[in-house]
């Protein structure tokens, strides 16, 4: 009952800031909550399975492509787009994944860093179906039983995709599964010993992070209302990695400080370098590994420990 | 006595060219503890490593329960009730010793994905906790129970080993050199363990390097030497065998 409260609340409270904010602001918020969402669901892949992955941000272009064609160009009601999205997000996956975990490490981060890349070629070369290079743009969230749903209270939608992100991973974490992820993380083969199942671990854990990165991807669709390739392109999902591993990969406290943290950090950086924030990452990165492996979220805990 | 838990027959392991294990045949009853001694080299641990699934076998049988193991990947042969400790601990480092325990139990987990999802299985989650705490403190770590394991010492690890092996709920569990690392007083907590374990009706398998260790505990000893086993019996009919004398503790020892 508590539990139900509190995540009410926080949705609550998540939602109503919308309100208050002006449109840029709003804008900002929303990505600011997408960056999130997806930084969470990657640190489950990367920082708490160990799977070196470099797709989930094209499976959020899948799902926001997705979605958007089948809406408009199939011409599917909303509910059965979303699913269609859905299941093609968990085919690509499954395809991917399969293959590539009965290989060491190395080969998933080839795998996937080749899927992302193709990705964009399809998006590119995709003429009508996903309108080339320019991708495709002026449509508009359906109407939801008559009502027309914008503004902050499309930000609202926001808010719940993020928790409800974050409560399905929690509970995954928390569980069975979360603790067998770790330890196919820590030493596979202590794992397969305790009866763990490594392989389908980590297909399953790849194949949910992906279908939770597509659905964050529809969402995102009716964000800016335009779908277009360079959105969905390799920076983004390196800028992703970095976030978990400066938040401190494996926390989920650690992916939300890392998402915060470097996707307003360019908005500060801007007036001092320009476009040379990259530079400042590259900083943070390698300090984040040499000093500090357990990220921003380690010093945390380390000081909450001390107090 | 029992039937034998665990039947070894004719089991022969070849890595190319060179024979680790010949012919070998032993078996393992419900509540017994079955030593394996031998020199270094001498195909305990290729043995060990077999039965647990690591390694395919050239020729032979392994049953389990009366079915054959053998080929099996080494999570099917876990899932059906033989569970390991390994030689050099190897732990979950990013867990605290509790979680490292609850992995142990992951097989008897009911709760399916969506379940967990919609938050019900929590009742099964509290009741395998409950039953890992009392094993963390069977092996004395009970004050540990949160600790991270990259703190414990390595006799702790070593516990910890065990209380993740027998979260399994075992029917079989392997023991690979449980004894190497440790102080003497760690020894002797170590083997009332075994002996606690055995107790429990759970046959052990138990392979180890020290004599001084091993011919106290087991109720039964096979010695291997280059592969092959050279002896079995009881362990002060071992202790007195010649071959034994010869192959594992030299010449030299033989004429003490």
């Amino acid at each position: 009952m508590t539990a139900v409260v509190r995540w009410l609340g926080a949705a609550l409270v998540l939602s109503a800031a919308a309100f208050f904010m002006s449109d840029y602001h709003n804008d900002v918020y929303r990505k600011l909550m997408l960056w999130v969402t997806l930084a969470l669901g990657y640190n489950f892949l990367f920082g708490i399975c160990g799977q070196v992955a470099f797709s989930h941000f094209a499976f959020y272009g899948i799902g926001a492509y997705s979605v958007v064609i089948f809406l408009f160009q199939v011409h599917m009601p909303l509910p059965i787009a979303i699913l269609c999205g859905i299941a093609l997000c968990i085919l690509f996956a499954l395809a991917v994944a399969i293959p590539s975990t009965r290989l060491e490490g190395f080969y998933l981060a080839l795998a996937t860093l080749a899927l992302g890349q193709l990705f964009i070629i399809v998006l590119n070369e995709g003429a009508s179906v996903t309108g080339g290079t320019g991708g495709i743009a002026n449509y508009r969230l359906p109407d939801i039983f008559g009502v027309r749903i914008r503004g902050p209270w499309y930000t609202a939608v926001i808010v719940v995709l993020l928790l409800s992100t974050y409560a399905i991973l929690v509970r995954l974490d928390r569980s069975w599964f979360g603790r067998a992820c770790r330890a196919v993380r820590d030493n596979p083969e202590a794992a397969a010993a305790m009866g763990v199942n490594v392989a389908r671990t980590k297909v399953i854990a790849f194949t949910l992070t992906s279908a939770l990165a597509g659905v964050a991807g529809m969402v995102y669709a009716f964000v800016d209302n335009t779908v277009n390739p360079p959105i969905f392109g390799i920076d983004n999902a390196f800028l992703l990695l970095f976030m978990v591993i400066v938040g401190g990969a494996g926390r989920h406290l650690g992916a939300v400080i890392g998402a915060v943290l470097l996707f307003l950090l360019p908005f500060w950086l801007s007036p001092l370098v320009g476009h040379h924030h990259a530079l400042v990452f590259g900083v943070l990165i390698v300090a984040a590994i040499l000093l500090q492996p357990s990220g921003l979220a380690g010093i945390y805990e380390t000081v909450m420990k001390r107090r | 006595m029992s039937t034998p838990i665990l039947q070894v027959e004719k089991l022969t392991k070849q890595f190319g060219g060179l024979t680790a294990v010949h012919d070998l045949d032993f078996d393992v009853r419900e509540g017994e503890i079955l030593g394996m001694i031998g020199p270094n080299g001498a195909g305990k641990t290729t043995t060990f490593n077999v039965i647990a699934g690591t390694f395919p076998a050239t020729s032979g049988e392994v049953r389990f329960a009366g079915q054959s193991i053998l080929g099996l990947a080494p999570h099917r042969i876990a899932e059906r009730g033989v569970m390991r400790t390994f030689q050099h601990n190897r732990p979950f480092a990013g867990m605290p010793v509790i979680d490292n325990v609850l992995v142990g139990a992951h097989t008897h987990f009911g709760t399916g994905l969506w379940s967990v999802v919609l938050g019900t299985g929590r009742r099964e989650e509290a009741d395998k906790r409950r039953r890992a705490e009392e094993l963390v403190q069977f092996v004395g770590l009970g004050e540990l129970r949160d600790a991270d394991v990259t703190t414990l010492s390595f006799g702790q690890g070593r516990l910890l080993e065990i209380a993740r092996a027998l979260a399994g709920e075992p029917r079989l569990i392997l023991f690979d050199e449980p004894a190497a690392g440790l102080t003497p007083a760690e020894c002797t907590r170590l083997a009332e363990i075994i002996r606690g374990i055995a107790a429990r009706g759970i046959a052990v398998l138990l392979i180890e390097h020290d004599m001084h260790f091993l011919l106290p505990l087991a109720q039964r000893v096979v010695v291997l030497n280059f592969g092959a086993k050279i002896a079995d019996g009881l362990p002060d009919e071992v202790r007195a065998h010649r071959a034994v004398m010869d192959a594992y503790l030299g010449d030299h020892a033989a004429a003490h």
